[in-house]
């Protein structure tokens, strides 16, 4: 068997990737913008559509997601990477059965409970939020540890790397794609949610939706709809970018 | 021990010596251990390969020596420090590993691969960057061309190549290698274990191979130690030793039908009697030719040609129908043998030249000697009688041995 | 009021709810998991054409559901339509990603022994490809089950069906005596419906999937 020969270096994000989904939100966002400032509003729209008040719970979305994404990993990875070790072995099962309980949870209920103990407000939100989103990275992190090839560790303990060299220099690298992927979903989730932060008072696009729907302002309701759906394919635009760019060279499978 | 190999004057030598002393492993729930007892000295620079059948235990003591198991009971010494109990991290840094996989990180290049080690142990940029490309060198891949692939664009040779060259890096005085070249296909095998050869040229480092395949062993190997279930050392000699005097059936088994000729192939042609043979150059007037064999007693002579290198066989015959010329008398030399060629080789010559005899030549092709079934036999014979001495003055240490550092009954093991 | 004392006084439309929830995400998937192995099936021969399927069914799942929601009520109105339309469309990634994951990956191998001895595509197929690529498919259908039930609970918002509407009940009268106890009541009554489908589904798997394959 001949080695192939060694390309040069790929420019892994192409120009593609890095073009085509904002240009579409662009598109999507005049749309709205021209449409909006043209039609003919009554007061209730008006009131519900101020441009002020829309920047504030577009600001409050972001704010939510980035903050909730922020905590998700603090806890989810380091929580995943010492369940992944040999002596938390017997405790694997349970976080696994924990897992599937907070699978089976729908958010709305979660984040509703959640406003009886901790009153209402954007902490509540972020709490539920966090407790959401922790499932799909953790039970990442553990699968892609897990996943890793033995000889290889064996390898890199007999050259005599440390255990904490190991964990760093090739356990995590290694189970980078997969741990991404699980980010990724956890991001999208997170924004999922965020949009339910309005019950609980924790402010968000959820609330333009939600007034066109109790105020049966179609228009509003829209508005609110299309800026949710514009940041969340954003936000999964950039973490795909991170992600291709975050992931090994060296790992790369040719699809 | 000095951070960097110990370098003996007199010899050139960069490996360090390696004591094991009852060294053993038991694993929690099974009544038998899977390594009992193993003592073996291997002497610096030195070449022992580890062999025995699946589940003899034969990694796992190799991997004792470098801690990835640890042991039981039982002593290590390197250089005559005792390691067994120091910090396995550090221990592992000084000593190379080479395992069949080749274990290299998919997500770093080659030359981030062999860094690793440098890198732990501290040494500086520039330092490292020469190092691994000296390492790409020493293993026979172009620097320019493997220096930033990814392991999974190397073929499986070329995967192990790497491998060897990250446990050198730091040029550690033993190279532990477990397997190495089982994953590979034969002509690949083969080639690997001629570079293997070069490098211990070389390097002299110390180095303890564990293969299952006993050719692999004779070929590589100063000594092998054939080993028994539980690593119980069957026998614990030179290859010769092992081909020419097996310990027992077990040892005799293992090294498999045909240890005559395998034996054959150990020697080289130089190291035995070459017997001398009547010769003429074509230069000289065919009277003397004529002349010469007359005196000689012979019925035939070996013609050189100008430069001295054989060209002809002549027999008194051909040279009576020769009629003046010697233009088209006499058979053509077609198999010569250098002096670095092995007995099989010579064999192989002598038995199918038709006169049951092969010219032998020097390094530029020049006459030195003949080599003929009987100088042949004579020597293989005087060889195998050596060999045998020397096995069983060998088995006789070995079980001296053993019985001084078996625990006496009544001690605890 | 005490939990139980509330779940007992309100058996009735407690159980109603959780039966519409119940079959509501039945029915979904069913039509679900029809449309997204027919979506595999039609696609996993072709890389483009399996590609775009991934690409579309995806972008709707980053969608959030409430913000879909919202986007069908002014074109399907309220109650049952949205409800279906948005669970339908939801539940399409997992089983589509699963169907040509597992489609794609039966050993090329068997692909090329059932072609040897003459079988058409459509045989091929349904013999040999479908059987083998179940568990991946069913795995698919697991979690889109999951996520349904998840999603139903917000469509309560819009006049949906199911246990949802207890939430949103709860959650507007927020104070009241019996706010906790309805939250709490559809909530875990999602949670059960939850984990029985799955411990059904699971159920189902061990009965349908040949034994030849299994673990």
């Amino acid at each position: 068997m001949t080695a192939p020969a060694a390309r040069p270096s790929r420019r892994r994000i192409t120009i593609g990737k890095l073009l085509v989904t904002p240009a579409v939100l662009a598109v999507l966002l005049l749309t709205l913008y021209l449409w909006i400032t043209h039609v003919r509003l009554d007061s209730i729209e008006r009131n519900s559509l101020q441009g002020s008040q829309v920047r504030l719970y577009l600001w409050q979305q972001i704010e939510l997601t980035a903050v909730s994404t922020f905590f998700v990993l603090v806890i989810a990875l380091p929580l995943g990477i010492l369940l992944s070790r040999r002596f938390a072995r017997p405790a694997a099962p349970f976080a696994v059965a924990l897992a599937n309980l907070g699978q089976a949870t729908p958010a709305i209920g979660l984040l509703a409970l959640l406003t009886f103990w901790l009153g209402i407000g954007a902490r509540t939100a972020l709490v539920g939020m966090v407790a959401y989103a922790v499932l799909p990275v953790l039970s990442n992190t553990m699968a892609g540890l897990r996943a890793i090839d033995p000889a290889m560790l064996e390898a890199a303990k007999g050259i005599g790397m440390s255990p904490l060299g190991v964990l760093g220099r090739v356990e995590l690298p290694l189970a980078v794609p997969l741990i991404l992927a699980g980010v990724r979903t956890a991001l999208i989730l997170n924004v999922g949610t965020g949009t339910l932060a309005a019950f609980a008072g924790g402010g968000g696009l959820g609330n333009l939706i939600t007034a066109g729907i109790t105020t049966q302002r179609t228009r509003v309701l829209i508005v609110g709809a299309v800026l949710t759906v514009c940041l969340a394919l954003l936000v999964d635009w950039l973490a795909s970018l991170a992600e291709v760019e975050l992931s090994p060279r060296g790992l790369e499978v040719r699809q | 021990m000095a951070e960097t190999t110990a370098v003996t004057a007199t010899t050139g030598v960069t490996g360090a010596t390696i004591e094991l002393e009852g060294l053993s492993k038991r694993y929690p729930g099974s009544p038998q251990p899977a390594v009992d007892s193993v003592s073996m000295e291997i002497g610096a620079g030195e070449t022992v390969i580890l062999v025995g059948p699946s589940g003899c235990g034969k990694s796992t003591t190799l991997r004792m020596i470098n801690r990835l198991i640890e042991p039981t009971s039982g002593r290590i010494r390197i250089n005559g420090e005792d390691v067994t109990d120091i910090d396995p991290v550090k221990l592992r840094r000084r000593i190379g590993y080479a395992i069949q996989s080749s274990g290299l990180f998919p997500h770093l290049t080659v030359a981030q691969n062999i860094a690793q080690v440098p890198k732990m142990i501290g040494w500086g940029k520039q330092r490292i960057k020469d190092r691994v490309e000296e390492m790409l060198d020493l293993v026979g891949l172009d620097p320019r061309e493997f220096h930033d692939r990814y392991p999974r664009r190397l073929s499986g040779g070329q995967q192990q190549r790497v491998g060897v060259a990250r446990a050198l890096a730091a040029d550690p005085p033993v190279l532990l290698m477990d397997e190495p070249f089982g994953a590979v296909d034969p002509i690949t095998r083969d080639h690997l274990q001629d570079e293997l050869i070069r490098l211990q040229h070389e390097l002299h480092k110390t180095i303890v191979f564990v293969t299952h395949d006993f050719d692999e062993a004779i070929k590589l190997g100063d000594r092998i130690a054939v080993l028994r279930e539980q690593s119980h050392i069957a026998q614990f000699d030179t290859p010769e030793a092992i081909l020419t005097n097996p310990a027992d059936d077990f040892v005799s088994g293992f090294v498999g039908a045909g240890a005559a000729l395998k034996r054959l192939n150990l020697t080289r042609v130089r190291d035995v009697g070459i017997a001398d043979f009547p010769s003429a150059t074509v230069d000289e007037p065919l009277q003397a030719i004529l002349a010469g064999l007359r005196h000689g007693g012979v019925n035939e002579l070996l013609l050189l040609d100008r430069r001295g290198r054989p060209y002809k066989w002549l027999r008194r015959g051909d040279l009576m129908r020769a009629r003046g010329t010697l233009a088209r008398a006499g058979t053509l030399v077609t198999h010569t043998v250098s002096r670095d060629a092995t007995l099989r080789d010579a064999l192989e010559a002598v038995l199918t030249d038709s006169g049951g005899r092969a010219a032998v030549t020097g390094r530029r092709g020049e006459y030195v000697g003949v080599v003929d079934m009987e100088t042949l036999m004579d020597s293989v014979h005087q060889m195998l009688e050596a060999d045998r001495l020397t096995a069983l003055e060998h088995q006789e240490e070995l079980l001296e041995h053993e019985r001084a550092t078996r625990p006496r009954d009544g001690e605890p093991q | 009021m005490d939990f139980w004392d509330y779940v007992s006084s309100r058996r009735e439309q407690l159980l109603n709810d959780t039966y519409q929830h119940a079959s509501a995400v039945f029915q979904c998937m069913v039509v679900a998991a029809l449309l997204g192995v027919g979506i595999g099936a039609l696609t996993y021969r072709s890389d483009r054409a399996g590609r775009a399927a991934t690409l579309v069914t995806g972008t709707i799942l980053t969608i959030p559901s409430y913000a879909l929601l919202g986007l069908l009520i002014p074109v399907v109105g309220l109650g049952v339509p949205p409800t279906v339309t948005a669970l339908v469309l939801y539940a399409l990634l997992p089983i589509v990603r699963n169907s040509l994951v597992g489609l794609r990956g039966v050993d090329p191998a068997l692909v090329d022994a059932a072609r040897g001895i003459g079988m058409t595509g459509t045989a091929r197929l349904l013999r040999v490809e479908l059987p083998i690529a179940w568990p991946a498919i069913l795995a698919g259908i697991r979690v889109s089950t999951q996520m349904s039930m998840g999603i139903l609970a917000i469509a309560a918002y819009a006049s949906g069906p199911g246990l949802g509407n207890e939430i949103f009940s709860g959650i507007a009268g927020l104070g009241s005596a019996n706010a906790l106890n309805e939250v709490l009541a559809g909530t875990l009554g999602i949670v059960v419906l939850a984990l029985l489908f799955d411990a059904a589904l699971v159920l189902l798997g061990r009965v349908t999937v040949s034994r030849g394959i299994r673990g």
